[in-house]
Order: C-alpha cells, then structure tokens, then sequence
C-alpha cells in the first residue's frame, strides 16, 4: 500500500494494534523431518501456497530403491484462509461485486460530468438538488443486489393463525446498507427518520435475535403455540405477544392477533359481547394510529400525517379517545380477567407508559423505536435520537454489541470516521468502498474529511484508499481482477500506477486471457502496456516452440530489436532445414508476415525467399521461360537487399544445386538459370553484382567471426564458374 | 423494412447465476418434446475444477435449470461441441490441456452413458483451441496453437486419429469448422483462414489472409461457421469487432461485414473481441428467398464488450443484448432457432427467447 507505516494512534485507516488470538492451521505435508527451508506466498484469492523443502538426501544413490515417499524432495500446500463472514458464500460475494460495478461507474460518470458543469459555474443549488437523486438511485440500486426479502414457499391455503410470514433471513449486510440509506443518502426521509427506522426494525429485528431475546424471537415462538391453543387469551404469552408487537409498531401483527381473541367466536359471542366489544375497540384504534409520515405501503395500518400541526392534532385526538377508553365503565363487566389485564397494558402502551414499554421490549433499539412511537413521536435531530439511544442502552444493557448496534450508534453519533471504521470491520472492504458514495453525500463536512488529501496516507484520500484496498481484493482473484479498472481508474492519485501492475500480472500464456488484459489497456488507451504485454506473450510463445505466435505477438507490438534477433535464429532454421517439403510448413509463417510493408524486421528476408522458392519450384515444374525470368528477379532481390544476411549468400547462390535435398538435378537450380539454353537470364550487371558478392564473400571468409555454410568445398568455385560463364554469354547477347 | 419489424419483435429474457465461470456451453436437442437442455462447461474458481454439466430447461420456465448429469473434466474445457442429431447426441470437448473428450448421452434424458477420450502427448502439444463435430458426429477436427490439424475418427468403442497437417508451431490454429464431410476450414492468427480438403493431403488447398492494415491492433480469427446450404462462404469473426466473409469463389475479396476498417464504411457494433459467430437461421425461411446467393445470410455475433446482435449484410447491425460484461460465447438452438443461451463473464447465463 501506499504510504508509510504509521503509528497507529495518528492511523485513520482503521488497523487495531491489539492482536487477536492467532488462528492456527495444522498442515500435513507428509515429508520426513527435518524441513530445510519453508516458503510462504500467496495464490489466488485467500489461498496461501506454502511449500516445504525438505532435507537434500545425502545418499543421492539412493535414487530407485526404496519407496517412492523417500525421494519427495518438497511438497507444496495450499491453504485457504476463510474470511470472517459467514453469512455471503464467496460466489455470492462475486455476484455483488459483479453487480456493484455498474452503478458505481454510472454515479462517477455523473459525477464527473457534474464536477465539469460547475466548473462552468453552473447554480450550484440545483446540483446538489440533483445529486442527493443521483446518490439515492446508486443506493437503491446497489440495495437490490444485496437480495430482497423472499418469501419461503407457503402452504397453499394459509392458516388464519398465521401472524409472521415466514420469510428469508435478511442479511446483515443489507440491513446495514439501508441504515446508511437512511441516514445519508435518502433526503425526503430526514423528517421522518423515527419512523424510517420502525420500518427498518420491522425488517431486520431477526437479525438481532442472534444474540438474545427479541420481539421477533418471542412472536416466533408464540406462533409454535398458537397452532395448538385452544383459548389463546388465556395465555399469557399471547397477550405479551400483542404487547410487544405493539411496542415495536408492528400494527399489522397485533390486529391480527386480537382477531384471534375467542370472543370472536361466533358460539361465544353471545355471552362475551363486553369483551368483544373492548377488543374490538382497541384494535380499531390501533389501526387508526397517527403516523407522521408521508405514506405507508398497502395492507400497512395507521394513518398518515405529512405536517407536524395536522399530526398534533390527530395525536391529541387519538390520545382521547385512548384515555376515554380506559376510563370507560366497561371494563367492570368485562369478566375474563386476562383480557382485562392485557387490553389495559396495551392502552398503556399505547399512551406511552415509560414503564410498560420497558417490560414488553427486549432488546435497547426496541425499546428506542417504542419510544419514537408512543412517547416523543417529534425526535429530531441526530443530537437527540443520539441521547435517547443512550438512554435506551442504559435501561437495556447488552453484554455485546451487533454489529449493526455498532453501525448505528456511529451514525447517531455524527462520527463519519467511527461509522467508516464500523463498515470496514464488521462489513469489509466491499462495504466501505461503495458506502463512503454515501457518506460524502451525507454532509459537507463528511465530504471534505474524506477527500482531503492525507500526509499519513501518501498523499491520497481516505475515499482512495478504501477504493484502492477494495481493488486489490478484486485484483487478487481470476475471476473479478476484470473490474479492478473501473475502481482504480477512479482513484486520481496511485489508481493508474496500480493498474498498470495489475495488467503486466495477468497471465499471457492463453490467447483469450491476453486479449481480455489488451482489451482493458485498450479502453484506457494505455498503448505503451499493451505492446509491453504483447511483447510478453511474443517471447513466451517463441519460446515455447509456438513460432508463429510468437512472431505475431512480436509484430503487433512493433518489438523490431527482438524480430531481428527472431530473424537471425530463423535463418539458421532455413538454412539447415528448409527442404522443399518442409517449406510447405512455413508457408503459413510467411502469409503471417503479410507482404505489406510494415515491421516484419529481418523477417523480411523469408518472404522474399519464399517468392524465389516458389519460381525455382515452377521451373522444375516445366513452367519454363517466365518462371526462371522470375526467379532470377528474386534473387537479385534477395542479393542487393541489405537485410539478406551474408552468410546467406552462398547458400542462395548454391542453393538449390545441392540443396539439403539429394536429388540436385531435378531442382531448379541456379546453375541451370545461370546456363539457360534458350538466351542468358542474367545481363552483365546482374551477373557483375552476383560476382562482386562472391568476391566479398571470399574477403570475409579471412575475418575470424566467419561463419562457414553448411555446404560442400566446392560450392564456391561451382558458382563461380557457373557466373563466369554466364557473363561470356551475356557478353555475346548484347 | 419488414425484415426489422421482425427482429423489433418481443424478448423473453432469463438471467441466470451460476457459482461458476461458464468457459462454453451449447444446446442439446434430444428427441424427448417436453424438455430441452444445455452443456455447459464450468470451471469452479474456488476449487480450481472444471467439469461438463448438463442442465435441464424446463420448457414453461427457462429460468428453472436443473441438473441432469455432470462430468468431471481432467482440464479447463476450450470447446465444446455437440452433434446435431437428435438420435445420437454426443458432446464434444476440447481442453487446455490438450485432451479431447466426447460424452455419449441418452437421446432422451440426456443422462451420460459413456465417454471417450484422447489425452496422449502426441495428440496435441499444449492447449486445443478449435474442434468440430462433423454432421454425422463420426469425425472430428481439432487444431491447436502447437499448429497441428488432427482428425479423429469415433468409434463406438475407440477414437483413432490422423494427422492432417503439422506445421510445428509455425502456424497456430484458433479455429475449426466443418464444410462437407470431406472439406473443413481452419482459422488462425493475422486474420488467416485455411480451406482444407481431406482428398488432396498434403496442405491446406486454399489460403486466405485479412489484411485491413489497422497498426497494433491484434487480427485473431476466434470463431467460424459455414452455412450447410453455402459451403464455398466461410463466415469469420475476430479481433477488433471484425466479422468477414470469405467466398471462395471470389476469393481476393472478403465481404466485411463489421469491424473497424479505415475507409470502409461498415457499421460495427461492437470494436473488441468477437468471440463467437454464427449464421442466424431465425426467420430466414421467410427471407431467405430474397437473398441472392451473393449475399451473405443474417450473422449473430458476441463480443468482448458485451454485445450480442444480428449483422445482415448492408443493414444497420441490430443489438440483441447490450451488457455490461463480456459475453464469451453463444449457441442458437438448431431446432428452434428463436432461442439462444449465451455466457456472460460474470459467471450467469442468459436464456433469450426471440418471439
């Protein structure tokens, strides 16, 4: 990473200094002690690849004999490290990442464009206007990732006793992202948070049941009872069921659960019409709850109210006619004692008795919401929200704290580093990549705190940061390092010198792989890594006996010093083993080449080999004049071309004479071009110039760092004779 | 005009999540009517093994896979390939390694009843990246990076093979497809296609180079098809959104039908990689009368950026699939062409019902 080493106490990224026990793996690696040397790194992903070396035998002649487990000279382990969180399997992790990418992408886009606009001086009300939209659309996007409550599959008809859907269990994550929603990326709901979070404990109160008591976890329990209970109100669970329900503003369940009440049974209706009747009239007036709040989702109860003035008002009434109820006269000739005792506790409730609420809720942030509902529905402010949560926690300690307890309590307390901190412990480096989007939403402050740019940190933000630690997780597994681009490349500061590591590790060897790797360079237009790649995979494919990929790789990447190297190693190749046959093999190589006049290097030299190749070939196919015309142009060609190597030369001349092939005299060869019956095929200039090479030849021959064909003694000499003759009858032509 | 009206036409789209990285996959018609099922070859990043699966669809509810039967494969799977009669479904795969493999299904359940391999050294050296079943899934071609064109004959019982070619590494071959049961086609690097016919050895009996001069962008063929109907038209798609056309009639010129070629005026819908392509039978009885035998017939094709669409020659390409990830490979059901399955990089696959 970036940046020093720094003491923890000036960190901010959140690193705890206390060590937590250390985890021990036993590995079985099966070699006789002792281990001479043990090295340790890490493969993909969470893997660490630990191999053991063990001792060198110093009976090396031991070699055959004995068990084959003597001669295991190391064994290579690999461990996989699981990651803490065990509520998202790892393909679902991926799934996220996968589906995080886009609307990360889409809101830096805006952002950028945003940015681009105001720098045009642009009224900067209406962008933040537009941008909480943006911010919000992001995060209802990447919310719908993190999975939506599905119901499990249920009986075909429903039992009437059934109060809680059964449902899948949310996860932590999720409950998590939405808390962050909540507080910062949703502005219509800043004033109606109380109320936004019932919603959200309605949703996630399972979640907490993890780790004690709940209002869920007792609700759960009384529906196993209350397939069997005859006379339900009778039970006092059932009544503390309705309580509790009530407390947390679950509206829907309570109703459902007074309807239950045996009064309602039409053979009992007669002799309980009292009981009825007041149970009936408490669960008429908790479906006409007043709620301060814009709207509530069909089958939901209560009653909305948009403005403070409208919801006093309606509260204040609602509030009455609560009271009335209590003191109503009824009650005395209510004779079903537990009834009477329920319903009263209840309008306690719902008049917001401190005391009642504390006994029906279990956990603080129930009793926290409870308080919301019934007592100060007016909270505002996270300074008060904060105080009364603190207040909640000292009626209802906890021995430990749920990481979304943590989470919030962060929120309330305005603390945008404790909340960042809570999302990278508890919720990982995913989390907090995705949220901090969020959180500079949230506030101005929050906003400048996290793209300042920080000496500790190596000059970059602690949005950078957290985006560049996100991306090396990405980075680090085959199968998502593809949209480690997107992260880095949003990263003003280290992204672009961090991608271009990530592309030169990914590996060359398969075509597919290579071309995924050009591809991203290719939308980064970073030109300069691509050849560099390329260059990579050229090398490796030549040396791996793939030729032709090899060269193609080479020549994409325009690398001229390696494919004249290539081409020197290649002439050595032709020289000794071209046959006519296996030429038909190199065919494919040289169409490769391509005739154009681009980069070939060196190379250039086999594609004119090849057309002189081909015309001897012709001759001997009996394609008389025209072909022999044309090998001769080949090969003054190939002479007067400076790239045609020396050593060359005399091969060429020779060539086909007394090629690698035996039967000499059936080929073309340049003998026969040179005594051509019909007329000379070489004027005295061309002849001149065969000669003169032939004479350099001679001279080079002296120079130590000669290299001598592969061709008999008389090969010169033959030659030669065969030009000197050529030109006496070149002489007479013309 | 008509002819778009119909591509505009309703799309049923299936996504669906697979825990794995999906390297190929194809339809398998069995004869059985109410069910339908995919190969697919999976790798699984986590456990680092690969393996064939076949999963059935359920007709009414494409979204609703399940699995019929599974092979473990010795290698990552490069190709796969399916005979396309009903009678004797065999499934064809290539690996990384080098092995073939064919798989011999129930024609009804498709249940694995037996399978064949070929995993010697001299078979091929390094990866195989092309194979083709012929017609009648008694012969099949596979080329290789190591240059070598090898075809293997399939017993009931045994698999023998020949080489055709050996280029030692000179040449690479990415490529492979069937024209007649005796000619096939090969594709490789610099935009290169190779017309073979297995009655005069010896080399490929025509040769063709793309040459569009385009600087460093990469020329790799990834995929060819020939039509039945057209067997002289060999049908090419590569690097840089480049699809072509090869008649070997007129063999100097290829058809461009997409890519990004200076002074060509082609409209290409897509500038990466185009992994897969294939002719597009989909509604061609109707059509397929107005199209003279010069013209190329509709192409579908998928790319590296995400874009699966139909190319008709001088039309403006249509997009089928727009997404945010590459789709790496395709297959358009033989015996009800509306259908397709595509792979998505992101470990899904998409079923697409064209109505």
């Amino acid at each position: 990473m970036p940046g020093r080493m720094s003491d923890p106490s000036d960190s901010l990224v959140p690193f705890s200094p206390d060590v937590r026990d250390p985890v021990v793996y036993s590995l079985h690696h099966d070699l006789k002690a002792p281990i001479s040397r043990l090295s340790i790194s890490w493969s993909k992903g969470n893997c660490l690849r630990v191999s053991f070396f063990g001792k060198k035998s110093s009976n090396s002649s031991a070699e055959g004999s004995g068990n084959s487990n003597d001669q295991i000279g190391g064994k290579v382990v690999e461990v996989k490290l699981s990651s803490e969180d065990g509520e998202i399997d790892e393909a679902q992790k991926r799934r996220i990442a996968y589906g995080s990418v886009s609307p990360f992408a889409l809101l830096q886009s805006r952002k950028n464009s945003m940015s681009l606009l105001s720098k045009m001086s642009m009224g900067s009300s209406t962008y933040h206007v537009e941008w909480w939209e943006h911010v919000m659309e992001y995060s209802k996007d990447i919310n719908l990732l993190l999975g939506s409550p599905k119901p499990l599959p249920s009986p075909v008809i429903e039992d009437p006793k059934t109060v809680l859907k059964a449902m899948e269990k949310p996860t932590c994550l999720k409950a998590a992202w939405e808390l962050m929603e909540i507080f910062y990326a949703d502005k219509q709901s800043q004033a109606w948070l109380p109320e936004s979070l019932v919603d959200w404990l309605a949703d996630y109160d399972n979640l907490l049941s993890e780790t004690g008591t709940t209002v869920y976890s007792k609700l759960v329990d009384l529906q196993k009872e209350l397939v069997t209970l005859q006379a339900v109100e009778d039970n006092p669970k059932y009544w503390e069921g309705i309580s509790s329900a009530l407390a947390v503003g679950w509206l829907e369940i309570v109703v459902k659960l007074l309807r239950l009440h045996g009064s309602y049974q039409l053979d009992q209706l007669g002799n309980r019409e009292t009981e009825n009747g007041l149970v009936e009239a408490v669960a008429v007036l908790i479906s006409k709850m007043p709620r301060i709040r814009t709207e509530l989702a069909v089958g939901r109860l209560g009653e909305c109210y948009k403005t403070k003035p409208d919801f006093v008002k309606a509260w204040e009434k609602w509030r009455g006619q609560i009271t009335k109820l209590e003191c109503s006269a009824f009650w005395v000739q209510c004779d079903h004692r537990q009834t009477r005792e329920g319903l009263k506790n209840v309008l306690q409730i719902m008049l917001g008795n401190t005391n009642s609420l504390n006994t029906v809720t279990s956990h603080w942030i129930e009793l926290y919401i409870s308080h919301f509902l019934y007592v100060r529905p007016f909270t505002m402010g996270l300074e008060s929200m904060y105080s009364l949560a603190q207040k909640c926690m000292q009626l209802k300690p906890t021995s430990s704290t749920h990481r979304l307890m943590g989470l919030l309590l962060g929120i309330l307390g305005e603390n945008t580093e404790v909340v960042l901190a809570e999302c990278s412990r508890s919720f990982g480096p995913w989390m907090v990549a995705h949220a901090v989007e969020l959180l500079t939403a949230g506030s101005k402050q929050a906003e400048i705190l996290l793209h300042e740019e920080r000496y500790n940190l190596g000059g970059i933000s602690i949005e950078e940061l957290h985006r560049l630690v996100y991306a090396q997780i990405l980075s680090s597994h085959a199968l998502t390092w593809q949209i480690a681009p997107i992260y880095l490349t949003s990263c003003t500061k280290q992204g672009m010198g961090l991608l271009e590591i990530l592309l030169y590790k990914q590996p060359i060897q398969h075509n597919h792989l290579l071309l995924k790797s050009l591809e991203i360079c290719r939308l980064y237009e970073l030109d300069s890594i691509s050849s560099n790649i390329m260059k990579i995979a050229g090398i490796h494919h030549w040396k791996h006996g793939k030729k032709g990929s090899g060269i193609f790789w080479l020549q994409q990447a325009q690398d001229e010093v390696r494919l004249n190297r290539i081409a020197q190693q290649l002439f050595d190749f032709v020289g000794k083993s071209i046959s006519d046959e296996s030429f038909k093999q190199w065919e494919g190589l040289i169409e490769l080449l391509g005739s154009e006049a681009r980069t070939v290097g060196g190379l250039e030299f086999l594609h004119k080999y090849r057309d002189f190749k081909k015309s001897l070939q012709q001759v001997q196919d009996g394609h008389i004049t025209d072909a022999a015309r044309q090998a001769v142009e080949s090969l003054i060609l190939l002479m007067k071309n400076p790239s045609t190597p020396q050593r060359f030369w005399l091969p060429l001349l020779h060539d086909s004479r007394t090629g690698p092939g035996i039967e000499a005299e059936k080929r073309g060869s340049l003998v026969k071009l040179l005594n051509w019956s019909e007329h000379p095929l070489l004027n005295i200039s061309q002849t001149n110039l065969l000669l003169n090479k032939l004479q350099e030849l001679s001279m080079a021959k002296l120079h130590p760092d000669f290299i001598e064909a592969d061709l008999p003694p008389h090969a010169l000499n033959s030659v030669r004779l065969a030009l000197a003759t050529n030109l006496g009858r070149a002489f007479l032509e013309e | 005009m008509a002819m778009v009206a119909e591509g505009v036409g309703t799309l049923q789209i299936h996504r669906i999540s697979q825990p794995k990285y999906i390297d190929a996959l194809r339809w398998l018609s069995p004869l059985s009517a109410f069910e339908r099922f995919a190969v697919l070859a999976l790798h699984d990043s986590d456990s680092d093994v690969s393996s064939i699966e076949i999963q059935a669809l359920n007709r009414s509810n494409p979204s609703n896979l399940h699995l019929q039967s599974s092979w473990a494969s010795p290698a990552r799977i490069s190709t796969l390939r399916v005979s396309q009669i009903p009678q004797k479904p065999l499934v064809a795969a290539s690996t990384y390694m080098g092995s073939l493999h064919f798989l011999f299904t129930d024609p009804v359940d498709a249940s694995l009843e037996s399978e064949l391999s070929l995993a010697e050294k001299s078979f091929h050296a390094g990866p195989i990246s092309g194979i083709d079943l012929q017609g009648t899934g008694s012969e099949c071609v596979s080329v290789g990076e190591d240059g070598r064109v090898n075809l293997v004959t399939i017993g009931d019982s045994k698999l023998n093979y020949r080489r055709v070619f050996d280029s030692h590494g000179l040449v690479s071959y990415t490529a492979a497809k069937w024209a007649s049961p005796a000619e096939f086609a090969t594709g490789g690097l610099g935009f290169s296609l190779q017309y073979w016919d297995q009655r005069k050895p010896g080399g490929a009996v025509s040769q063709f180079k793309g040459n569009w001069g385009r600087g460093n962008m990469s020329e790799i063929v990834h995929s060819i098809d020939i039509h039945p109907s057209r067997k002289h038209i060999l049908l090419a798609g590569g690097s840089s959104g480049t699809v072509f056309a090869w008649d070997l009639r007129w063999q100097k010129q290829p058809v461009l039908l997409s890519g990004i070629v200076p002074g060509e005026t082609v409209v290409s819908p897509s500038e990466s990689e185009v992994w897969e392509v294939q002719f597009d039978c989909y509604m061609q009885s109707a059509t397929i009368g107005n199209i003279s035998s010069g013209q190329i017939l509709p192409v579908m094709m998928c790319s590296e950026d995400g874009i699966l669409a139909v190319i008709k020659q001088g039309e403006q390409p249509m997009e089928i699939l727009a997404e945010p990830c590459a789709i790496n490979s395709f297959d358009i059901d033989k015996q009800n062409p509306s259908d397709l399955l595509c792979s998505l990089e992101w470990e899904s696959i998409v079923i697409l019902s064209r109505q």
